[in-house]
C-alpha cells in the first residue's frame, strides 16, 4: 500500500501517524487481547489531532480526533462536519440512506424527533419484561451445564431477540434473523450483500403486510407518520429499519461480550456486584467507557481551521470513542476500569445530534443481561484451556468466550 | 440554586434524568425540557451531580444559591 496516495497535499507531514483501528497489534484477532487499552498510549505520544492514512475507510486515510473536548468539537458541528457518508450505496451500489444516521440538521432535527419516542428511556421502560423474559430463557438452557460460549448461547440471541420484540416481529423467526446478523457481522464481503439484500427483503415485506393489515407496530407507526408534512417513502422506512438492524445487534453484543471478559478476568468485580445490585447501573457505564467499539466517522464540506489543523472539504474525520474515553483531560485515572467511577461523562454512543438513537435500550440489555445472569448464575471464570480471541475494526468485539462455573 | 440548560445543546442522553429524574424532566422524546430548572433547597449536591453527568456540556450551574 503506497501511503502517500493517501496523504492529501494540505496535511502538514509533522502531523501524519502511524494509526489505524483495522490493522497493527491488537486490531486484529488477538488472543486474549484487550483492544481499547491497546490505543491509550495514543494520549501519551501523538498530538491531539493527527492524520492516518492508515486508518483506512472508504480506501481512504482519515483524520483522527483523540480528546473527548475535541470530538465534541466535531460531532456537534454539523454544518462543517457531514454524517452524510452513503454507507449502503457505497457496498451495495444502490442507494439507501441510513435514516437518521446520513441526514444532517435541519431534516436530521424532525426524523429525530419522529424516532426518539420509539426508543425513550421511558417507552424502553415498558420494553423490560419481555426483554428480561428473553434473558431468563437463554440462561436457563446452559445454566445446568456448567459452562457457555457467551457470544453465540447469549449476547447474539439475546440482542437479536430484543431487536425482534421492538419491531413486533415473532420469536419464531429468531434463528432465521441469527443467521442474516452472522452473515452480516461475521461474513465475507458476499455473504454480507446477501444478509443485506435478504434483510432489505424481509423489511420490505413487513412494509407490504402493514399496508395491508394496519397495526401499530414499528412499522404500522412508521407508515402513518408524518415529518415535514409528508408522509415517509418506502426507502425511508427501509433506511431506518435497516440502520437499527446494522447498528443495534452487533454493538450490543459486542458491548456484552467485553463486559463478561472483564468480569471472568477481575473477580472482585463480580462479587462487589453480587453483593451489591445496585452498582450494577455504574458498572454498566463504566464497561461502556472502558470497552466502547465504535468510531463515528464524519466528512468535512467545508473548509474549516480548528486548533491549526486545517480539516479540507472531503477530509474524512473519525472520532474513536475507545480514544475520548481513555482522555485523561477528562476522566481521572483512565485506564483503571473503576465500576463505581463517577462522573462518568464516556462517548460511547458518540456526541452530537447522531448520539446513538438505541442507547438507553443498549443500557437497558446490559442491565438485565448481567442482572439475570449474577441471578442464575454462579461466580464464573474463563473456561480452563479456552482463550478468547478480541479484535478492532468498525465494530470492537470477542469471540470464544467460553464461561465456566461450578 | 439554578440550572442553566444551553439551548439546542441536549441530545437526549439522559444521563442528568438517570441521576435526578426529579430535578431534570424530560420530553417525550428523552431530552431535557428548555426551560431553565430552579433546584430545590437541599437537592444541589444530586443537582450538581447530573449537571456533571452530561456528555454535551448542556448544563450549567448558574446561582449557588
Amino acid at each position: 500500500m503506497n501511503v502517500d496516495t493517501r496523504v492529501p497535499g494540505h496535511v502538514p507531514p509533522e502531523l501524519i501517524r502511524d494509526f489505524s483501528l483495522f490493522s497493527g497489534p491488537e486490531m486484529e484477532r488477538t488472543p486474549a487481547g484487550n483492544p481499547q487499552a491497546a490505543l491509550s498510549f495514543v494520549h501519551r505520544d501523538f498530538p491531539p489531532i493527527f492524520y492516518a492514512p492508515m486508518n483506512a475507510v472508504d480506501g481512504r486515510g482519515t483524520w483522527v480526533v483523540a480528546t473527548a473536548e475535541d470530538q465534541r468539537a466535531v460531532l456537534q458541528n454539523t454544518e462543517i462536519f457531514s454524517s452524510d457518508r452513503q454507507l449502503f450505496e457505497k457496498a451495495m451500489g444502490e442507494p439507501l440512506p441510513m435514516v437518521p444516521l446520513e441526514i444532517d440538521p435541519p431534516h436530521h432535527t424532525a426524523f429525530r424527533a419522529l424516532l426518539n419516542p420509539l426508543l425513550s428511556p421511558r417507552r424502553v421502560q415498558d420494553m423490560e419484561v419481555g426483554a428480561r423474559e428473553r434473558a431468563v430463557r437463554l440462561i436457563e438452557d446452559f445454566k445446568d451445564r456448567g459452562y457457555c460460549e457467551v457470544m453465540d448461547e447469549f449476547a447474539f440471541p439475546f440482542a437479536v431477540g430484543v431487536f425482534l420484540q421492538f419491531l413486533g416481529v415473532s420469536d419464531d423467526r429468531r434463528d432465521e434473523f441469527l443467521g442474516w446478523a452472522n452473515d452480516q457481522f461475521h461474513g465475507d464481503f458476499e455473504a454480507r450483500k446477501r444478509a443485506m439484500r435478504t434483510v432489505v427483503n424481509f423489511v420490505q415485506s413487513l412494509i407490504d403486510l402493514r399496508r395491508l393489515e394496519p397495526k401499530d407496530d414499528f412499522v404500522g407507526f412508521l407508515l402513518q407518520a408524518k415529518v415535514e408534512g409528508r408522509s415517509l417513502t418506502d426507502r425511508e422506512i427501509l433506511g431506518v429499519a435497516v440502520l437499527l438492524f446494522l447498528a443495534g445487534l452487533d454493538t450490543v453484543a459486542a458491548a456484552l461480550g467485553f463486559s463478561f471478559y472483564h468480569l471472568a478476568r477481575v473477580p472482585e468485580d463480580q462479587r462487589r456486584l453480587r453483593e451489591d445490585p445496585e452498582l450494577i447501573k455504574s458498572a454498566v457505564e463504566e464497561f461502556f467507557r472502558a470497552y466502547p467499539t465504535i468510531q463515528p466517522v464524519r466528512q468535512v464540506v467545508k473548509d474549516h481551521d480548528y486548533k491549526g489543523v486545517p480539516f479540507r472539504a472531503g477530509d474524512l474525520v473519525s472520532c474513536p470513542t475507545q480514544l475520548s474515553n481513555r482522555d485523561p483531560a477528562e476522566f481521572a485515572d483512565p485506564d483503571t476500569v473503576d465500576i463505581a467511577r463517577e462522573n462518568n461523562r464516556h462517548s460511547a454512543f458518540a456526541f452530537g445530534p447522531h448520539r446513538c438513537l438505541g442507547s438507553h435500550l443498549a443500557r437497558r440489555e446490559l442491565i438485565i443481561g448481567l442482572e439475570e445472569f449474577f441471578a442464575r448464575i454462579p461466580t464464573f471464570r474463563l473456561k480452563e484451556g479456552s482463550v478468547p480471541v478480541t479484535y478492532g475494526g468498525y465494530v470492537f468485539g470477542v469471540e470464544n468466550l467460553v464461561l465456566a462455573w461450578n | 440554586m439554578r440550572i442553566h440548560v444551553k439551548p439546542g445543546a441536549c441530545q437526549g442522553n439522559a444521563r442528568c434524568w438517570s441521576l435526578a429524574p426529579d430535578i431534570f424532566q424530560l420530553d417525550e422524546g428523552g431530552y431535557v425540557l428548555p426551560d431553565d430548572i430552579d433546584v430545590p433547597e437541599g437537592q444541589e449536591q444530586l443537582a450538581r451531580r447530573g449537571v456533571r453527568a452530561c456528555p454535551e456540556r448542556a448544563l450549567q450551574v448558574k446561582d449557588e444559591g
